[in-house]
């Protein structure tokens, strides 16, 4: 299942995806949780500690590149997905894992 | 992102397989809009969350047409800080001339700012709290209604 929170700032859409993320974690689900936020504390509203705080890292931008085909563009992976969730995801409280996506290129196949 | 959203719904995402599959849930950046489309595009659900106020409800306005024209499954509005009867009567309404589906309503709660005030989670703070509560409705929805087409409402 793959869900997307969205909403305006402020609107309170880190708390609600932070509150969803633990309770469906208790529920029995893997779930991996991913802060595309341009300013993330997604980390905190789930409840990670300093120490797993610390020691999240931001996704970097050239796991993926723009791949031309045809007239459509579209982004892939260069690295196995395996390999960019054990470098990157820590796991918080419930289980729940997080990663940290560096600022999204807005400029990206539209 | 798309290109590692993608990859996680398609893998179980480094997920513990016998736990079934893995939910993706990702935090965006404040309105889909501002995304690349190939980004939102393989989500299974898009959950808007709003304020009982014009400018919040606008952007939902704005949101759900194009979450639709991606073909994005489910399209949710989610009620946020809501005081009163009226408030919510603001959400349902606007959605209401908009299309939009109502996911879930959730209560205007003080212990969502206490527990910011001393840096912890809502869930640990107050964990009956009635916002947990109202979140937990969306997680029955999602549940119910979301995920491959297997239901896991047996989960609960």
């Amino acid at each position: 299942m793959k869900l997307a929170v969205a909403g305006k700032g402020g609107s309170g859409k880190t708390t609600i995806s932070a509150t969803l993320s633990r309770l469906l974690a208790r529920r029995g689900h893997p779930v991996m949780a991913v802060d595309g936020d341009p300013n993330p504390n997604l980390s905190v509203a789930l409840g990670m500690s300093r120490e797993q705080r610390e020691s999240l890292m931001r996704v970097p931008k050239d796991i993926m590149e723009m791949k031309e085909e045809g007239d459509a563009r579209r982004l892939v992976m260069t690295r196995p997905v395996e390999e960019v969730t054990s470098e990157y995801a820590v796991e918080g409280p419930d289980g729940v894992s997080l990663m940290v996506m560096t600022g999204v290129d807005h400029a990206g196949a539209g | 992102m798309r290109g590692l959203l993608g990859e996680l719904a398609t893998g179980n995402g480094g997920g513990n397989a016998e736990n079934g599959e893995t939910v993706t849930l990702t935090d965006m950046e404040a309105s889909i809009e501002h995304m690349s489309r190939a980004t939102i595009r393989h989500v299974d659900a898009v959950l808007m969350v709003t304020e009982p106020y014009f400018r919040s409800l606008e952007t939902v306005g704005r949101m759900a047409p194009l979450a639709k024209e991606l073909g994005i499954p489910h399209v949710w509005a989610v009620a946020n800080k809501v005081r009163s009867a009226r408030d919510e009567e603001i959400i349902r309404s606007y959605c209401a001339e908009h299309g939009v589906e109502v996911g879930g309503v959730v209560p205007w709660d003080e212990a969502i700012q206490d527990a910011d005030r001393e840096g912890r989670a809502l869930m640990d703070y107050e964990p009956a709290a009635p916002a947990v509560v109202a979140v937990g409705g969306i997680a029955d929805l999602l549940e119910n209604n979301v995920g491959g087409g297997n239901g896991r409402g047996e989960r609960r």
